[in-house]
């Protein structure tokens, strides 16, 4: 195979490539993408270990499945975040709903660097704003401004069209300024 | 209620931060060997489902070739194909066509349902005369254990491995041994003549 020594650009030549067999192809597409579909999971989630088992969940079922990716409905990289997001779907779907408010157990270790904490606070809060967010508004933020996703490649992960994504990302956007609006004033007073 | 919200650019320097602070978030290393393992067993149940088909591909391959002969060649009776002498029967004066009419031959070639009634009243003492096997796979994997199986042939398969069949009689069927290995491969096959006694 062509992995072998030689630079492959695309995604779909190292799935080609991965699907006959080739080990290097795969190694070098898990490689190239788990880091967005991991963070695409943990960001949706808020769970680590949640995370890990989508992302391998992911791989395997683009192993079992990758033969069905069609180039023409959008990139292999929202083909894999469509995957990820189905299996997202199906765990949150079985997770009690008071879960959802809790804050993520990987944001519980907090280091003692009193420069650090004000910025760590603000991103804390904004990752539980995002994680409070109904699904479909968390999905759009999520992709396109925490993985600027093209609205295409989200569009085609969420499974809907262009214009429903937008609509989404504002009204996310706008839910998340009022929630870290309700939360600023809480801590001030 | 207003005054009370972000602007949105705040907001998107807020969800900018937090992408920052997690960019360098990565699945931890054992999901990648786990999926290496699974990519490996995958791949290795893959190539023996491919080598099965192949098996069997070959197998049916044989079969249809065995069906292909016994159906364009149905009513033939199986002949000694090499050099094959057309079967010699005595023939009795009232059975012998009206277009004989003649002085009759000592020995004469017998109409075929004739021959068949004749086979049947006094079948003759036969014993196998088999060639050599000659081998169906270049280079030969090893050979454990198989079969062999008894088929009919058109003669002409013998030309095939290089044995003389005369051209009159390739269309001929012969009998054949061929020897199959335990994976349902045809390895070797040697061809059978009947000397009648």
């Amino acid at each position: 195979m062509a992995s072998n020594g030689k630079r492959m650009t695309s995604d779909e030549e190292l799935l080609e490539a991965a699907l006959h067999g080739d080990e290097a192809a795969f190694t070098a597409l898990y490689r190239r993408r788990q880091g967005p579909v991991f963070r695409f999971a943990l960001h949706t989630s808020g769970d680590a270990a949640v995370s890990e088992d989508v992302t391998q969940e992911v791989f395997m079922a683009l192993l079992e499945n990758g033969g069905r990716f069609d180039p023409a409905r959008g990139t292999l990289l929202s083909f894999l975040y469509g995957i990820a997001r189905n299996l997202l779907l199906r765990r949150l779907a079985m997770k009690r709903p008071e879960d959802s408010d809790a804050l993520p157990e990987d944001l519980a270790a907090d280091d003692d660097v009193l420069d650090d904490l004000t910025r760590r606070e603000t991103i804390e809060a904004v990752r539980s704003a995002v994680l409070s967010l109904p699904a479909p508004y968390r999905e759009a933020v999520v992709l396109c401004d925490l993985e600027n996703a093209s609205y295409e490649d989200a569009a085609a992960a969420l499974e809907c069209p262009v214009g429903t994504v937008r609509s989404r990302l504002s009204r996310g956007r706008a839910m998340l300024g009022q929630k870290l609006a309700v939360k600023t004033a809480r801590s001030i007073s | 209620m207003k005054e009370s919200h972000l602007k949105v650019d705040p907001v998107l320097q807020a969800l900018r931060a937090l992408a920052e602070n997690d960019r360098e978030r990565e699945a931890p290393p054992e999901v990648e060997a786990r999926l290496l393992g699974a990519f490996q067993l995958r791949h290795a149940r893959r190539v023996r489902r491919i080598q099965r088909m192949r098996t069997w591909a070959a197998s049916a391959t044989l079969a249809a070739g065995i069906a292909i002969a016994l159906l364009l060649w149905p009513n033939r009776t199986p002949k000694p194909a090499v050099n094959a002498t057309p079967p010699v029967v005595e023939v009795s004066e009232a059975a012998r066509p009206a277009a004989e009419a003649g002085p009759a031959p000592k020995v004469v070639r017998a109409p075929r349902t004739l021959a068949r009634k004749a086979a049947a009243a006094s079948p003759p003492q036969a014993h196998e005369v088999v060639t050599d096997f000659f081998p169906l796979m270049n280079p030969a994997p090893s050979f454990g254990r198989g079969q062999m199986l008894r088929v009919q042939l058109p003669a002409a398969a013998m030309r095939t491995v290089g044995l003389p069949v005369r051209e009159e009689h390739l269309g001929d069927l012969v009998q054949a041994d061929v020897l199959v290995g335990e994976e349902g491969m045809p390895r070797a096959i040697r061809f059978v003549r009947f000397d009648v006694k």
